[in-house]
């Protein structure tokens, strides 16, 4: 891939272009899926491709093919010219500062997935499948194994070569019980990591097929939600979720732009407000770290060849910056990208993507149950449900995995149906304690939509529990 | 690649499988695209993408390999690893065989356009253009993508069916805003002669203007308008949920409704090869499409059902296609308006997701115009809110329908319904 990068940018050079880079990728898929105890799908993918952007009077041409046939290699970076030719007189492109990238990263894999053998795949998948379906209630179940490694070189009219190897890993499951009319579901929600075999065997999967079928079959029992107005107790892979959507995606430097005013959305955030606007209570500490081991954003330099960095969206309850990419980066009153550009895959315009950032657990030995501890009450919440949030990205409404009501600081009875309702700054402000870092988990997403075309992408959170003070609770029956 | 050239390499795909069953599938996608935003082209696209999809089985077992390797030199190894992915599956006691020899597919040549096609860059540009020198002049903001999209498939079955099917599309969406206020529009067709889109322009600037000092909505009952985005926005989630497995499962609002009433009897939902918007005329293993009604006059009349489903209980076998049509009536929003003596126009919802997915409750937000309607007037523009509903029951209240328009599914109409109380969130 080197070689095809390095001559495509001496292509791209020879048709006079201002900039230029080439991203050529090797994308090995594997997937094994087990529907109600059966095999359902065993696939293998591998894809190639090369997408070759060009900056000409400003404007941007990108064009793509798959496979590495040179003809249409040479084809598309003729297209790319020829389209970013034709944007003349309405391209204002210009890109911040970089120093040139060269270099190799190799995210963190113990035991490549794609070497262990398929029957010991089925046979873990088999079980689990055995384990959510042993109960008659339960009358729909998927379990899945999902495996990439991703190979890319890219190569610009800089001068700048970048490769990385990284190797996906996410294994995920639901089980749905059926009971009195009503059917509801629990699922392993752990999500992707940067990382190989090992995640598989240390994230407990295994064990998972038992627990969503009790875990299921508990909640299509459980009493409904009661409304009003109460406090929350979040775990960790919940908030995982809430934050993608209501700090994530508003904190992106493009909507604030208004590039995504068609489709993603704006931002309830002005460019002004970095440095000063009140998120959330003082507790409130998120930090943006695309180096962050085992995160699915740390891909040591994104698609501008912009290295990962580590940086707070907020400290101490106050907005700090937006994500950035090279072409926003001077419009909002940067000097440099923060490094959050990157496409779906090499037939994609990279675009402003969240970083993988995390709400700083505390370090002061509390425990969930010590919060739960100090509410009257409450709903205790862990994973994610049912998600609903404004253009703007501030009037939101959120349901979970699984619920417990919570009465003078105790869990007292199961529930199901809950969903709650909030805006993003009195909901970040409500938030008063956090449990220790002990309590923190991740959750690596491979599905964030955004951009027209649509491109999927890849990004981890985390925390630990939060106590979220005097939320809206209704509706979800 | 011509349709020679990739019937050739799907028929060589299943020939050199070996295998007692195979299906080969290729598909040929070119997409060229303009996007904007802030009043200035943000993204410049010509993507071309092809890739191959081998299944192979042997009678009890199945695989499938991928590649976007796609020429005949590449497909012994292809086919190599599709046989050594099928050595370690496991047995589906859910296994069938392609679909049996003898397949009647309908050519549908209207799906394609030359010139759309071939479209070069020009055009896109200058109709991104015309929307953002619109919004620029009035000081708006504009956004929004213009795309031309040029796809071909053919596929093979070891049972001797083989078919070929192309079809192009092109479609312009683009909000313009001004501070909180603004407005979208959604264009499609198979030509791109067929779109005004300078007209498109000045309309949505118009809106624009009309939306300015929104206030909320106050308690009370509304009958709900929804512009012909809007009702395509609830009516998407029928495909995801109307087969015939999940509704055996119990899992789902369709469950023990085959036969009955699931709407009003003025809603008919179906699916039509030769519509507005042409459809494919099989599925990816091979099965036939054909014209079918999914709900006729509020009674549900089919769900799509896999093959395996299909012969373990009797019904016809049939895939969900990409189009999708809904009936409607006479007249424009604007007609449907002057018969609403208090309610509220929805433009556009946004980020609907399932609240209960087994009564299939939503929840979504408003988005780029929202209008208090009364005495059969627009009388102001009113802010975006919340709402949990559930669409078949709105479906279920419809008063008027107004005539379909072209959307990038098929035919879709601007809906009244009967009164609804807000907050629409208990």
């Amino acid at each position: 891939m080197k070689n095809i990068a390095q001559r495509t940018v001496d292509n791209l050079k020879s048709l006079g272009v201002d900039y230029g880079d080439v991203r050529c990728e090797t994308v090995k898929t594997e997937n094994t899926g087990f529907r109600n105890a059966r095999l359902e799908e065993c696939d293998v993918r591998e894809t190639q491709g090369v997408g070759v952007r060009v900056l000409i009077n400003g404007a941007w041409g990108f064009s793509a093919c798959t496979g590495f046939k040179q003809e249409d290699i040479d084809t598309a970076a003729a297209r790319a010219v020829e389209i970013a030719r034709a944007a003349g007189g309405r391209g204002k492109v210009e890109l911040s500062d970089l120093d040139i990238q060269q270099g190799v990263y190799t995210g963190p894999c113990e035991k490549d997935p794609l070497e262990v053998s398929r029957e010991d795949k089925i046979s873990i998948l088999q079980k689990i499948s055995d384990d959510m379906m042993a109960d008659d209630r339960i009358k729909s179940s998927w379990a899945e194994l999902w495996f990439e490694n991703r190979n890319r070189v890219i190569g610009t009219t800089r001068g700048d070569l970048i490769e990385t190897d990284l190797t996906f890993t996410q294994p995920s499951l639901t089980a749905t019980a059926v009971s009195g009319g009503d059917a509801q579901s629990r699922s392993f929600q752990d999500g992707a990591r940067i990382a190989g075999w090992e995640w598989v065997e240390d994230s407990g999967f295994a064990r998972w097929g038992e627990k969503a079928r009790e875990e299921a079959l508990l909640k299509v029992l459980a009493d409904e939600s009661p409304s009003g107005e109460m406090d929350l107790l979040l775990d960790g892979l919940h908030l995982s979720l809430t934050m993608h959507e209501s700090v994530g995606h508003p904190t992106e430097s493009d909507r604030a732009l208004g590039w995504e005013a068609n489709m993603a959305g704006r931002t309830f955030l002005k460019l002004n407000d970095q440095g000063s606007l009140k998120y959330g209570s003082e507790k409130v500490n998120f930090i943006a770290d695309n180096t962050l081991p085992y995160g699915v954003a740390s891909w040591g330099w994104d698609d501008d060849l912009v290295p990962g960095q580590k940086w707070y969206t907020v400290k101490n309850g106050i907005f700090q910056q937006f994500g950035s990419v090279r072409e926003t980066a001077l419009l909002i009153g940067r000097d440099s990208s923060t490094g959050c550009c990157r496409a779906m895959n090499a037939q994609c315009f990279p675009i402003n993507r969240q970083p993988n950032f995390y709400l700083d657990p505390a370090d002061n030995g509390v425990s969930p149950e010590d919060l739960a501890s100090e509410i009257d009450h409450g709903i205790w919440i862990e994973g994610r449900g049912s998600f609903s949030i404004d253009q703007r990205r501030e009037n939101f409404q959120f349901g979970g995995d699984i619920f417990w009501e919570i009465k003078n600081g105790k869990k007292v009875r199961p529930l199901k149906k809950v969903i709650y309702r909030s805006k993003t700054p009195v909901f970040w402000g409500s938030l008063d304690g956090i449990a220790d870092k002990r309590y923190f988990r991740t959750m690596g997403l491979l599905t964030c939509g955004k951009g027209e075309p649509m491109q999927s992408a890849r990004m981890t959170h985390g925390a630990s529990y939060g106590r979220f003070r005097g939320i809206e609770v209704g509706g979800g029956r | 690649m011509n349709r020679k050239e990739m019937l050739d390499i799907v028929q060589s795909a299943v020939k050199e499988a070996g295998t007692r069953d195979a299906t080969a599938e290729l598909t040929e996608n070119r997409e060229a695209s303009v996007r904007f935003g802030q009043n200035r082209i943000t993204q410049n696209l010509d993507i071309f993408r092809r890739e191959l999809r081998l299944t192979v089985g042997d009678g009890s077992r199945k695989a499938t390999v991928n590649s976007q390797r796609v020429d005949l030199d590449s497909l012994p190894v292809l086919a190599s690893e599709a046989r050594a992915l099928l050595q370690t599956s496991a047995v589906d006691p859910e296994y069938m065989p392609p679909v049996p020899p003898g397949q009647n597919y309908e050519s549908i040549p209207e799906a394609w356009d030359e010139s759309t096609a071939s479209c070069p860059a020009a055009p896109r540009i200058e109709a991104a253009g015309s929307v953002i020198d619109t919004a620029s002049a009035l000081g708006y903001e504009a956004a929004g993508l213009c795309r031309m999209t040029a796809a071909k498939t053919a596929l093979c079955t070891s049972t001797g069916n083989s078919v070929f099917h192309r079809s192009t599309e092109f479609d312009m969406s683009f909000t313009m805003d001004r501070g909180l206020a603004s407005s979208y529009r959604s264009l499609s067709g198979t030509r791109w002669d067929d779109l005004d889109i300078p007209q498109a322009a000045e309309e949505v600037a118009c809106e624009v203007s009309m939306d300015m000092d929104a206030v909320d909505v106050e308690p009370g009952e509304y009958r709900i308008i929804l512009e012909p985005q809007a009702t395509w926005n609830l009516v998407m989630f029928l495909p995801w949920l109307m087969n015939a497995r999940s509704a055996d499962e119990g899992v789902s609002v369709f469950s023990n409704m085959e036969g009955k009433r699931i709407t009003g009897s003025d809603i008919t939902i179906s699916s039509s090869l030769h519509g507005a918007r042409p459809g494919r005329p099989f599925d990816e293993e091979g099965l036939p499409a054909s014209d079918i009604t999914w709900i006729e006059r509020g009674i549900v009349k089919n769900l799509a059902c896999d093959r395996f489903t299909a012969k373990k209980t009797g019904r016809p076998p049939l895939f969900f296609p990409s189009t999708l049509d809904m009936n409607g009536g006479e007249g424009t929003v604007a007609d449907l308006v002057k018969q609403v003596d208090r309610g509220i126009l929805i433009r556009r919802f946004w980020y609907i997701r399932f609240v209960d997915q087994k009564t299939l409750k939503l929840t979504g937000m408003t988005r780029d115009g929202v209008f208090l309607v009364e005495n059969g007037k627009i009388v102001k523009p009113l802010r975006d809110f919340r709402w949990n509903w559930r669409p078949l029951e709105l479906f279920s209240s419809v008063e008027i329908l107004g005539k379909a328009v072209r959307m990038s599914p098929g035919m879709i109409p601007p809906v009244v319904t009967g009164p609804q109380t807000y907050p629409f969130t208990d």
